[in-house]
């Protein structure tokens, strides 16, 4: 498989995850000793030369937040790991904060010694109790070896991480609700403008990136951008992790750079389907993806393929079901689970899921009624348009994609 | 936790431990004092509710519309184990159904229901994000994976 990497799992399963002798005997905190030779100018500079783009689902470049806080006058800044990973059928930084824990301390004191922050926060969901203990046991293993804390190896550089743990709720994991569970309030999404980027964390000018955004830096750090910009795709560079899940042999985590497709993750990385079964429907990028169908298995799993397509490749969640399943118990669970996230703090997200929900319970029920297709498209549409956050604004991309993929509702669709 | 006479009996001295943990960092130690008393109690009483808002200088309203947005935090007595069983998409392909009603019948009660000796509470809970080990459970801290119903009878007996 060419498309095949492992660079961000590069020491998974290979180290012990609690050993920081072993993460540094294998290449660990080099990229952070480099990174303080340098200074704040070039390292931007090389994450903006390796043109790597948020992994969160945003899909936002990272070089252009770290300039715009790095610029920033307002004292202190912050940086923040964004580890509240709560999109359905993801589980790629888990995996990442499970096996290589230290790699994302590295990388978040490099984004700190970059734009200029001395504190960070690393937001960890609160179902993911043996991450939260990895991370903390490696937080109090860096700061002993003084990776953290006053003159991180030897440099007059000061940065320290504090560990958040959520509390249950999927909407803490967009960047202003993450900021407000931190400041100790409900977890509801902020109107933006401002960004983070000036008014963040405690109002202050904010760095904040996904896990695995983060476990690219080192090796950008330690190869160069170009070297990064070189793998994989135009304008979509670099390795990203799939979390295959469902009707699949092997489910799990695969690294491959963003020209693999569709077909050769389901088949070849992970094992094809059990049973002999044929292939249904594919949801990609989780709950707020789109479904896709066989026709599709040979798109390629990156930000612009999937686009062109209409679909989305979100935070690479692939979830996989064979002929055998009833699509309409998916999107019930789909659309139950945003009626359940919603954080109810804006009126279209807060009913749109709702009757949405409502309205899917009963098509799943068998019991159709005319009119349901343009009532689902105009709750969708509504939503989309007028929600405050991606949650209201992506919640039923995946309803509406399988309603028109595979005409769950006729041709016109109860019209 | 013990309890006499419908009075609560808390481990004091840890309680306070947490309290002087976290007061002085203002509303910014209010979700991690919360969930520190909470792993202490099982659950948050209206006294130690009162108790947070007096160290943390933070307006008792305020303290329960925390509690009442996140799913982890309680306010009325959970069982001393909580199951929380994964309903999402990856673990109903796998057949989370089935482990459901194992763990219904096992234990007597449905969903967001505590047992009569305040041993368990069973929560349907949506993508807890382990969908390579569907279906699965968190049993308080602990991740089971790749259930079945077999399996959910013999973790219940070893209990």
């Amino acid at each position: 498989m060419a498309a095949q990497t492992q660079i961000l799992t590069e020491r998974i399963g290979k180290i012990d995850p609690s050993s920081l002798e072993e993460y540094v005997g294998s290449g660990g905190f080099e990229a952070l000793r480099r990174a303080l030779t340098l200074s704040p100018v070039d390292i931007i500079y090389e994450v903006e030369t390796s043109h790597l783009i948020g992994r969160g689902g945003a899909a936002f470049p990272t070089a252009f937040k770290w300039r715009a806080v790095a610029r920033e006058e307002a004292r202190p800044k912050y940086v923040v790991c964004n580890a509240d990973e709560s999109e359905p059928g993801t589980f790629k930084d888990r995996y990442l904060m499970e096996g290589d824990p230290f790699r994302i301390i590295e990388a978040l004191a490099i984004a700190a010694y970059a734009v200029g922050a001395n504190k960070g926060y690393i937001y960890i969901r609160g179902e993911y109790p043996l991450a939260y203990q990895r991370l903390a046991h490696a937080v109090e293993e860096s700061r002993r070896a003084a990776y953290l804390g006053f003159n991180v190896g030897g440099s007059d550089f000061c940065f320290d991480i504090e560990l958040y743990r959520g509390a249950g709720a999927y909407v803490c994991g967009e960047e202003t609700a993450l900021f407000e569970s931190i400041e100790g309030k409900r977890g509801q999404p902020r109107l933006k403008p401002p960004y983070p980027v000036t008014h963040g964390l405690f109002n202050k000018p904010t760095v904040i990136n996904n896990v695995e955004t983060l476990a690219n830096i080192p090796p950008i750090i330690l190869n160069g951008g170009f070297w990064y910009r070189s793998l994989g795709v135009h304008l979509n560079p670099g390795p990203k992790l799939y979390a295959v899940s469902g009707h699949v042999r092997r489910p799990g985590v695969y690294e491959a750079t963003m020209d693999l497709t569709l077909r050769d993750l389901i088949y070849e990385l992970a094992g094809g389907i059990p049973g002999g079964r044929k292939l249904q429907a594919v949801l990609v990028g989780g709950a707020a993806g789109a479904f896709l169908g066989p026709e599709q298995l040979d798109v390629a799993l990156g930000f612009d393929s999937l686009h062109h397509i209409g679909a989305t490749l979100g935070s690479g969640a692939v979830m996989v079901m064979d002929e055998t399943v009833d699509l309409w118990q998916v999107l019930r669970r789909v659309t139950r689970f945003f009626q359940h996230e919603s954080c109810g703090k804006c009126f279209p997200c807060q009913l749109g899921t709702q009757r949405q929900a409502e309205i899917v319970a009963r098509l799943a029920e068998g019991e159709i009624r005319p009119g349901d297709k343009a009532l689902l498209i105009d709750i969708g549409l509504t939503m989309k348009d007028a929600s405050l956050c991606g949650l209201g604004q992506t919640a039923s991309n995946a309803l509406l994609s399988a309603c028109d993929r595979f005409s769950l509702l006729g041709e016109g669709g109860g019209q | 936790m013990n309890q006499q006479d419908g009075d609560l009996v808390y481990d004091y001295p840890a309680v306070e431990a947490v309290l002087t943990r976290h007061e002085g960092k203002g509303r910014a130690g209010l979700l991690p004092c919360l969930q520190d008393l909470q792993q202490i109690n099982g659950w948050l009483t209206p006294e130690l509710c009162q108790l947070v808002g007096q160290r943390l200088n933070i307006p008792i309203a305020d303290i329960y519309g925390v509690i009442d947005y996140y799913a982890l935090l309680y306010k009325e007595p959970v069982g001393r184990t909580i199951i929380r069983v994964c309903d999402d998409i990856a673990c109903y392909l796998a057949g989370s159904e089935e482990v459901l009603a194992e763990f219904k019948k096992w234990l007597g009660i449905g969903p967001g229901e505590t047992t009569p000796d305040g041993k368990y509470t069973l929560e349907v809970h949506p993508c807890l994000g382990y969908c390579d080990q569907a279906p699965m459970a968190l049993v308080n801290q602990e991740i089971h994976g790749h259930l079945t119903p077999e399996a959910v009878a013999t973790l219940l007996e070893a209990k």
